[in-house]
């Protein structure tokens, strides 16, 4: 048998250990190193490499794709993160849990610049321990061309005339909140009564749609393999820039509010580093330059001179003060999280 | 000789241990931790996370997901056989090309290749586009978010694990007994009941272990290609991790498939077994 | 190919009836061969066609894989200046390149000592209930273990995690090979007087190379793939490819990461055309495969 048959995995993976080493190899050095643990394209490229610059450090950007995978990161000890950006209700828990430092604001003067609608979320009423970084809201986007009714309820997605053509996000909290809210109840109920009848409102809507989805929920809309569903204000912003056809509304019954904050994790290395890393994202002029990259609702009131026209007058990314009077944030239902999940189950398996 | 095997075995026992039994077993016990409000692990134990997976919803969903691991595995079998067989057919040279280009597709990313798979066939599709200007359809064909396009997405993702120990035995296969049915009379059929399938079972059994033992688990297919109710006992696993923050109820659902995929394995190998095979394990 | 036909020169000297029915063998044979081939290369565009698309797409002027809107290059300039993408890639083909030498390693022998085992249910479950776990259940179990031991997690608990997943491979190909050759073989080489040692290295494992090779290509592969398992163990300085590319995606699909796709194809062919002629030039001396003797 042909023994140097081995030479050819062999020598495969020896040049492809060479060109991982050749890629991985550049790097290195002896400064401070900021590890931030974040969703994915949640800065500017621009911005971070300008605070690597002024503070002379390294920011090492890794991404996580669920709060609650940031939390079991945490929660196994040692994380080895010095910036982390949990969602709201997160917030909630990971003080709670103890798994979050305390910020000290005398480091951070350029957290006085974000509006006051969130320098006390009810998340984190002292705002102790976190900044709101971005925010939104869950409405309702639908494409004019195939719908031609007014749109101003929740109610709208039951209309029969969209069935095979109606997204919900993948997410229990979201959906079943949405069918309380529609039902009159609160996004957060922890009544059995009052989710059993949002559940049951949800079994009749079912039937009707495409697919539960988050992550490619956007793509949906722009190729129109969808005419109606639930969407977050900052994607529904992304999808109308591709596709004009798009409307953004937030129902008359009111809906959704969520935030993504800024926080620094319990027993961070560089907690000073971190703390001159959220001032520097808060400065107005950074500030503006980050979001109008990242295409997101800014909080930051004193960079509002530094936007575009084009960015300030988008009504999808600015929610009215009218419609943000509707919104109402996702609490933590503790133990009523079980009955939730055991619904959701229901309702995405067809048992 | 034992003593020599022994020594063979040290490091990959001592390395199983380490990275597979001891993890396992913390999450075995996991299973029996009470949960607290939040999601954390409180130091008691109990027995609740089991009685509550008796519930039919999710006995329900657990004997869909085995029937559709099985259906993937069967169709695995059936459409990666003949080309396991057709690649162990070729010369030398030309099985390595062959390999490699049925491996190729998989050097992309999972997530990345179920998009394009939704790019082929959502209702402006690739294929549906294709099938409208040749007035083959006037209307876009639901091939996407179905149950269909769960099996399809499972079948294409899965299909080198069958195909490469298939064609591991075939190509090892004795053709002087292939020859003796031949010269005896026996049909291709027959002579591929009686001579080829046996002796290639033990690549048919490592290839259905593998790939049924993979799709009992799959999440990402039915979330991307699959319809508004197609979850199944993988998505609802992972949910108790990274939405319901229940991890001791999802190490039990973990711990519970994992039992039924083995015993499913089992029942597999002993029909093998008693249809009168040669143990491949 | 042509090797069947021949092999049935004998049937001549057969009985008419015999010969007749051999004949019509041959031409059923030569049916049912073509029929196997055509649906191979059937399959094989059908196994492409996702490629295919996703090379298209990467050219698209889109920023979303949604409507074709032009051609252009754009991505793939983008691409080579995303120092985090080029980071993911070079983190992931090391971490890749390291589990499949490692697993070979320690799959290899673990397969050859659990053939030769009389009652082996036991030992073998423990090298393939690995591949039973659902990905979450050892990729939870993974980090309990590397936090409760205080291990930091990084590039090596990746590594460790990944070769725990693909030994099952590489010991369930290599079993199912060594029960197909039997032990004829190397009873034979004992009998011409060689020792355990050469009959293993001259008579076996020359044998059990397809096997090898193909359970370290589906290693490599499955290395590079895996997100859930990877997620828990990795830490801020080993983000690999699809955990980059899971975070992209909830941001909607960046063209770039089609571009990559493509490029990684194009790479893969490259290397491995490399390698093959490398090899056929005979520049690859046999020396290269004696340090995995000694390790072995």
């Amino acid at each position: 048998m042909d023994k140097r048959r081995f030479a050819r995995p062999l020598s495969a993976a020896v040049l492809m250990m060479a060109l991982a080493l050749l890629i991985a190899g550049c790097g290195g050095g002896s400064k401070q190193t900021l590890n931030v643990f974040s969703w994915t394209d949640n800065f500017d490229e621009e911005v971070l490499e300008e605070f690597e610059k002024q503070f002379d450090a390294k920011i090492n950007y890794n991404t996580y794709s669920s709060n609650e995978e940031l939390l079991a990161k945490l929660q196994a000890g040692d994380s080895q993160y010095d910036i982390i950006q949990p969602s709201d209700y997160m917030v909630g828990t990971m003080i709670q849990l103890g798994l979050l430092e305390k910020l000290n604001k005398a480091n951070i003067p350029n957290a006085a610049n974000i509006v006051p609608t969130f320098s006390a979320p009810p998340f984190d009423p002292t705002g102790e321990y976190s900044i709101v970084y971005t925010w939104g809201v869950t409405g309702i986007a639908y494409n004019k061309k195939y719908v031609t009714d007014e749109i101003d309820s929740w109610e709208d997605l039951w209309n029969p005339a969209y069935k095979g053509k109606v997204v919900l996000l993948d997410d229990s909290r979201e959906v079943i909140g949405m069918a309380l809210i529609k039902n009159g109840f609160s996004n957060s109920t922890q009544n059995p009564d009052e989710l059993r009848k949002a559940v049951d409102d949800l079994k009749a809507l079912v039937p009707n749609v495409l697919a539960f989805d988050t992550d490619n929920i956007k793509q949906k809309f722009i190729a129109e393999e969808v005419w109606i569903g639930t969407l977050w204000s900052g994607d529904a912003a992304f999808v109308q820039a591709e596709n004009p056809d798009m409307e953004f509304v937030v129902p008359k019954e009111g809906a959704t509010i969520w935030a993504d904050t800024i926080a620094i994790p319990k027993g961070a290395k560089n907690k000073e580093l971190a703390e001159k890393f959220i001032n520097y994202l808060f400065d107005p002029e950074v500030s503006a330059k980050n979001f109008e990259s990242i295409g997101y609702g800014n909080p930051n009131e004193k960079s509002r001179p530094y936007h575009s026209e084009e960015y300030l007058s988008n009504k999808t990314i600015f929610t009215s003060d009218e419609d943000l009077a509707r919104t109402e944030w996702l609490v933590d239902v503790g133990d009523m999280l079980q009955e939730y999940d055991r619904y959701w189950t229901e309702l995405t398996s067809g048992h | 000789m034992l003593k020599r095997g022994g020594i063979l075995a040290f490091f990959p026992l001592a390395w199983m241990i380490v990275f597979f039994v001891v993890p396992t077993v913390l999450v075995v016990l996991l299973s029996f931790r009470k949960r607290g409000t939040l999601g954390e692990i409180l130091p008691e134990y109990t027995l609740e996370h089991y009685r509550r997976l008796a519930d039919p919803l999710y006995m329900g969903i657990l004997l869909d997901s085995l029937i559709v691991a099985a259906a993937v595995t069967l169709l695995c079998l059936v459409l990666g056989y003949p080309l396991a067989y057709h690649i162990s057919r070729q010369s030398r040279r030309r099985q390595r090309v062959w390999l490699f280009l049925v491996i190729l597709p998989f050097m992309i990313n999972f997530l990345i290749r179920s998009y394009a798979w939704v790019i082929l066939l959502r209702a402006q599709g690739v294929v549906n586009t294709a099938l409208m200007k040749l007035g083959l359809i006037s209307q876009p064909l639901p091939l996407l978010y179905n149950d269909g396009a769960v099996l399809l997405g499972m079948v294409y993702g899965l299909l080198p694990f069958m195909v490469l120990p298939v064609y591991i035995s075939l190509e090892r296969l004795d053709r002087r007994k292939l020859e003796a049915a031949y010269d005896l009379g026996a049909t291709p059929l027959r002579a591929f009941r009686h001579v080829t399938l046996p002796l290639t079972m033990p690549g048919v059994l490592t290839g259905a272990t593998l790939v049924f033992v993979s799709s009992a688990g799959m999440f990402v297919v039915p979330e991307v290609m699959g319809g508004a109710q197609s979850a199944l006992i993988g998505n609802v696993i992972q949910n108790q991790f990274l939405s319901a923050r229940n991890w001791p109820f999802g190490s039990a659902m973990s711990v519970v498939l994992t039992l039924a995929s083995l015993a499913m394995i089992a029942l597999m190998y002993r029909a093998f077994r008693t249809a009168g095979g040669k143990e491949p394990i | 190919m042509g090797r069947n036909e021949t092999d049935l020169g004998g049937a001549g000297r057969e009985p008419a009836g015999r010969m007749e029915r051999a004949n019509r063998g041959v031409t059923s044979r030569n049916v049912y061969r073509r029929a196997v081939a055509a649906y191979s290369a059937a399959m094989l565009a059908v196994l492409h066609a996702p490629l295919v698309v996703l090379i298209a797409y990467s050219f698209n002027d889109s920023r979303i894989n949604a409507a074709w809107s032009g051609f252009t290059w754009k991505w793939y300039v983008s691409l080579f200046g995303n120092e985090r993408v080029l980071e993911a890639l070079g983190n992931s083909l090391y971490i890749a390149a390291m589990s499949t030498v490692i697993a070979a390693l320690l799959g290899v022998p673990a397969a050859v000592w659990l053939h030769r085992l009389r009652r082996r249910a036991l030992w073998s479950g423990l090298f393939y209930l690995p591949q039973l776990m659902p990905d979450i259940f050892m990729g939870l179990a993974l980090l309990i273990l590397f936090s409760r031991l205080s291990i930091p997690l990084g590039k090596w608990t990746v590594i460790a995690a990944h070769v725990t997943f693909c030994v099952p491979v590489v010991v369930l190909f290599v079993l199912a090979r060594l029960s197909g050759i039997g032990r004829e073989l190397e009873e034979a080489a004992y009998d011409l007087g060689a020792t355990p040692r050469q009959a293993f290295f001259r008579v076996t494992l020359p044998l059990l190379v397809p096997a090898i090779v193909s359970a370290m290509l589906l290693s490599f592969t499955m290395s590079l793939d895996d997100f859930v398992i990877t997620f828990f163990v990795a830490g801020p300085e080993s983000t690999t490819l699809p955990l980059y590319i899971y975070g992209l995606v909830k941001r909607g699909v960046s063209p770039e990461v089609n571009a990559l796709s493509a490029l990684m194809v194009a790479v893969t062919i490259l290397l491995l055309a490399g390698a093959e002629l490398a090899r056929r030039r005979g520049e690859t001396p046999s020396r290269a495969v004696q340090p995995k003797r000694k390790e072995t």
